[in-house]
């Protein structure tokens, strides 16, 4: 099949603001999105810019918007996106960051988030002699928190993030989670003193945009829920 | 190594400025948690605005006869259109907020969109129940029923 494929370009140096421009590009209905990009990029116009990596959904690097959705490029299937928006293909930057160059965004941002949950096991007790180990069990609570890749799909189509650039958004947050339910992990009163404030937990509507978008399909609004649930009741919060 | 010149500035030359992309309204595809919330969002500001009018017109209820003036008013039939529209704000906005609490306190999240569903389906029939006599005064009015 035929597609109209639509991006949204930004070259710093000769436009003022981003505008659309439109290739026809063969396709297979198994391609994966990326694919259509790097048909653009290798046989159209090679100025086009975009991150990729592995291009198999592991590295977390070429999430954008696709069809007014915030997805991963390289795994979602052409097949489900002409489904529902007939034979155009739209790409867009992530929403509400800086844009470098075309599909480059600035992370920079994110990943300041991402540094101030302290995204790292907090445990001052002497080390033992082998690994500080952990059951099934209590893997199980927090695995689902673990697939995060940190593409950014979810923090960028979050609303809040949108009217708050300082929010830290879900993908912070759900690395907040993630530590804060390790059993191994002892930091939950300082990593509560951050995520337990206004630009944290507290802006979080359970609009569920970022359920929607992650790639890895993680419940991260469950997670913010459950977050939301420890900052209540720990005694952090109630000596605030 | 890049020389600084009067024509080209070094820092120039090499750092074009990022563009920024940002603003609290953004084109997104809009699913059942969005609607949900924007529905939320536009009910509870029409709340507000609707509580200070309230309260404003209950200032009259220390003089009998301008009192009984306000309510007089209030058998128009904007009023009507306007008690409905009331209870269907009310309504949505109550549902919706059992909905996140559900979410929130029993990590219902799984079955956000079930909850929708289920809480709309509750939130219709209350609205057709509570906003019988309203519609049904409307109608008498214009002679309908």
């Amino acid at each position: 099949m035929d597609l109209t494929v639509k991006i949204k370009r930004y070259n710093p140096e000769k436009d003022d603001a981003p505008h659309w421009e439109s290739y026809e590009v063969p396709a297979d209905p198994l391609d994966s999105a990326l694919a259509l990009l790097l048909h653009v990029k290798w046989h159209i116009d090679g100025t086009l810019s975009l991150r990729k990596s592995c291009a198999h959904g592991i590295c977390g690097s070429d999430a954008m918007q696709i069809n007014g959705e915030n997805k991963l490029a390289c795994s979602v299937l052409v097949k489900d996106l002409v489904d529902d928006s007939g034979e155009t293909v739209t790409f867009a930057p992530l929403p509400s960051a800086p844009v470098i160059k075309d599909l480059v965004i600035d992370q920079s941002r994110f990943f300041e988030k991402y540094r101030s949950v302290k995204p790292w096991l907090i445990n001052d007790t002497p080390e033992p002699e082998r690994e500080r180990p952990q059951s099934p069990e209590e893997h199980e609570i927090i695995e689902d928190a673990t697939k995060c890749i940190m593409c950014g799909a979810c923090t960028h189509a979050c609303p809040s993030t949108w009217a708050d650039p300082d929010y830290l958004g879900p993908a912070a947050m759900l690395k907040a989670y993630r530590y804060t339910f390790d059993t191994r992990d002892d930091g939950t009163e300082e990593r509560l003193d951050i995520v337990d404030s206004p630009d944290g937990l507290w802006k979080c509507y359970t609009i569920f945009n970022c359920n929607q978008a992650c790639p890895k399909e993680i419940d991260i609004t469950r997670w913010l829920s459950a977050l939301k649930r420890r900052a209540v009741t720990s005694s952090a919060s109630t000596a605030a | 190594m890049a020389v600084e010149t009067a024509e080209r500035p070094a820092a120039q030359a090499t750092q074009p400025s990022a563009v920024e992309d940002s603003g609290r309204f953004q084109r997104y595809r809009i699913r059942t948690g969005m609607f949900a919330w924007m529905m939320h969002r536009l009910t509870g500001v029409g709340l507000v605005v609707y509580l200070i009018i309230h309260v404003w017109g209950l200032k009259s209820l220390t003089d009998p006869t301008a009192f009984n003036a306000l309510i007089a008013k209030y058998h128009a039939p904007i009023y009507k259109v306007g008690e409905f529209g009331l209870l269907v704000a009310v309504v949505y906005h109550a549902m919706n907020g059992l909905r996140i609490v559900l979410i929130d306190f029993l990590g219902w999240s799984p079955k956000q969109k079930k909850l929708f569903v289920v809480l709309g389906i509750v939130a219709l029939v209350l609205i057709a129940v509570g906003g019988y006599p309203s519609i049904y005064s409307l109608l008498a009015h214009y002679g309908a029923v």
